[in-house]
């Protein structure tokens, strides 16, 4: 079975693309291109007839699209169909916001029964139908700001669990320069590859652990 | 002043409210929400005049506030709400005879002195959510000790209090420790493989209701409405043309039939939202070469309607062989008598006599609502009363 396709032709040439139903930690400082991957690698899979969960803790449900749209990325046919928002951030700024047909808007990011549930029930739903699907998760620093590093973890663990069972391939983006050494360990205990990103003389770059094809030395991301 | 109730007709029939000094623990698994188990407690308290306090650290008033509304729980009054969330995200919350805010929502002697101040104010029932939040957020002790404290003034003030908890996976010790103090425990879980089939709760224990057994219940969370007991199945049979297509048209939502010249020839199928409950109803064909599909539909149905057309005794045989085939003997059954209005049409008690029906078993006409606009290639709108005195029935023996 070939995997997903990222959007980055070096990393899908390199690698052979990300398995399904594995836990990945992309990893990387601010300006890395976490976000940019997991774009990327939406569009790539909606493209690729996936299903895609995205919950945003940092940006509203509007702002994420402008971020695609931004990037040319073209995903407005899958909305509601394929693609579905969790936004657990939209609430922090306007309370009284409410859900959308391809939204669904969560009460902030102390609540992560009612994140664990949306996530349940969206899966559920994806997975009734008969659809691969990616959950990605931008990004956990954002949650680990609000919950204790155990609560999260614990939080983390259940969703792992859920995604493997469900058969469900999880990316959780992490700035690992936001948390402790002993933090980011953790949670990198909880994923089954990693993928760590950075900016060096103007380009990003990738390595991969934890997949068939690794790639240990820093290989431009394309 | 009333004694606080659930607003969940099943929680209220089997423990009969909530009687004052006792304390309720809403236990879900992570999976499975139990926050609209508490928006409609909360709701229901508010609008029958009993005072509400809410400890809220899951999220802001408004946005809680606006989740209630969309599932048409809208308040006005009678709910105070202690804000121990905004100040920890930087959402402006002023401080109001209705919204008490906790300045430092981290801070656990502040916490613990607003709670004891508001609870002196005395209130029917104080609500939290969430206490395992709590625990996340501090740690196990502090909220035992919340917990005590609570119980406390619920017996100085003559108040009640359910606890909203998400069983993460705690201690057992801890877990244990919670439940202990709580006065009942209601559970409420997924029914999952790979994925979630379905959502149900079951009350575990409760001091106040003595020698009775409990049954679990399957539910869905409605959007507008809440907490609505859920039969996957309900099964309505009988012979052809005696009104099944009808019922089912008659007494759900966005129903659809597979049929041909105004016959169904495979199954009829309706969303049912009726008073408080929410059921799947499944119609058999009523012709004889469909019956190899009787015992596929009248699989894992857990009700039965049986719909017989008053005028047609010769077709009563047939009705009970039809029940034999779909397999559903034994299963919660109420008769329904179509066309009851007609000439000709038997009355209740040849019906029941032809039926050999026990003088107790449910049975209920219904009739057309207007019999000058009947096509015979339609379904036929029937009148409420009878299909609703059947529901009821039917609901009554399945819960």
């Amino acid at each position: 079975m070939t995997g997903i396709m990222t959007g980055y032709p070096s990393f899908n040439s390199l690698t052979g693309g990300l398995d399904i139903r594995k836990t990945y930690l992309i990893s990387g400082n601010k300006e890395s291109g976490k976000e940019d991957f997991s774009y990327r690698l939406a569009a790539s899979a909606l493209g690729g007839k996936l299903a895609v969960v995205y919950i945003t803790t940092n940006k509203s449900n509007t702002e994420l699209l402008s971020e695609f749209a931004s990037r040319s990325l073209n995903i407005a046919q899958y909305l509601g169909v394929s693609m579905k928002i969790v936004d657990d951030y939209i609430r922090n700024v306007s309370p009284q916001a409410t859900d959308n047909n391809y939204t669904k808007v969560l009460n902030g990011p102390l609540d992560l029964t009612g994140l664990s549930v949306a996530l349940s029930a969206i899966n559920s739903d994806m997975s009734k139908d008969g659809k691969t699907i990616i959950n990605i998760f931008d990004s956990i620093s954002s949650l680990l700001l609000y919950n204790n590093p155990v609560t999260m973890f614990r939080f983390l663990q259940f969703i792992c669990g859920r995604a493997k069972m469900s058969g469900v391939t999880t990316l959780f983006l992490l700035d690992e320069q936001m948390h402790t050494s002993s933090v980011n360990e953790t949670i990198r205990s909880l994923a089954d590859s990693i993928i760590s990103l950075k900016l060096e003389g103007g380009k990003r770059y990738f390595t991969v652990s934890g997949i068939a094809k690794e790639v240990l030395e820093w290989a431009p991301l394309a | 002043m009333n004694d606080p109730i659930f607003g969940i007709g099943k929680l209220d029939d089997d423990l009969d409210g909530i009687p004052f000094n006792k304390m309720v623990l809403l236990s879900a698994s992570p999976a499975v929400g139990n926050e609209v188990f508490g928006y409609q407690i909360i709701y229901n308290n508010a609008i029958h005049k009993n005072k509400v306090l809410l400890y809220l650290n899951r999220t802001s008033p408004q946005a809680y506030l606006t989740e209630m509304k969309d599932y048409d729980f809208k308040l006005d009054s009678n709910l105070v709400i202690i804000d121990s969330y905004s100040n920890l995200t930087g959402i402006k919350s002023e401080e109001t005879a209705t919204n008490k805010v906790i300045s430092n929502p981290a801070d656990k002697e502040e916490i613990k002195r607003r709670l004891s101040e508001e609870l002196e104010n005395g209130y029917d029932l104080v609500v939290f959510d969430s206490l395992s939040l709590l625990i996340d957020s501090f740690d196990f002790d502090f909220a035992i000790s919340i917990v005590d404290l609570v119980e406390q003034k619920l017996k100085n003030k003559n108040s009640s209090a359910v606890l909203l908890f998400t069983d993460w996976e705690y201690g057992e010790n801890d877990i244990n420790k919670l439940a202990e103090r709580a006065n009942a425990q209601i559970e409420i879980k997924g029914i999952e493989k790979r994925v979630i089939f379905g959502q149900y709760f079951a009350v575990i224990k409760c001091d106040w209701v003595k020698e009775k057994q409990f049954s679990s219940v399957l539910f869905k969370a409605v959007k507008p409405g809440g907490i609505k007991i859920y039969f996957p199945k309900i099964l309505i049979t009988g012979p052809t043309d005696a009104g099944k297509t009808s019922f089912i048209h008659s007494a759900s939502k966005d129903a659809v039939s597979v049929d041909r010249l105004g016959g169904t020839i495979a199954l009829d199928h309706g969303n049912l939202d009726f008073e408080g409950y929410k059921a799947d109803l499944f119609g058999t064909p009523g012709q004889e070469r469909f019956d190899p599909l009787l015992k596929l539909l009248g699989g894992e149905a857990i009700g039965v309607i049986l719909i017989i057309d008053s005028t047609k005794p010769d077709q009563f045989p047939r009705a009970i062989e039809m029940l034999r085939k779909t397999e559903t003997y034994g299963l919660p059954i109420v008769v329904v008598a179509n066309k009851a209005n007609l000439p000709n049409a038997l009355s209740l008690d040849e019906i029941r006599e032809k039926l050999h029906l026990g003088k107790d078993a449910p049975l209920f006409q219904t009739v057309a609502e207007d019999l000058s606009r009947i096509d015979q290639n339609e379904p036929t709108k029937l009148k409420k009363e009878g299909i609703n005195q059947a529901l009821s029935a039917l609901f009554k023996e399945l819960t």
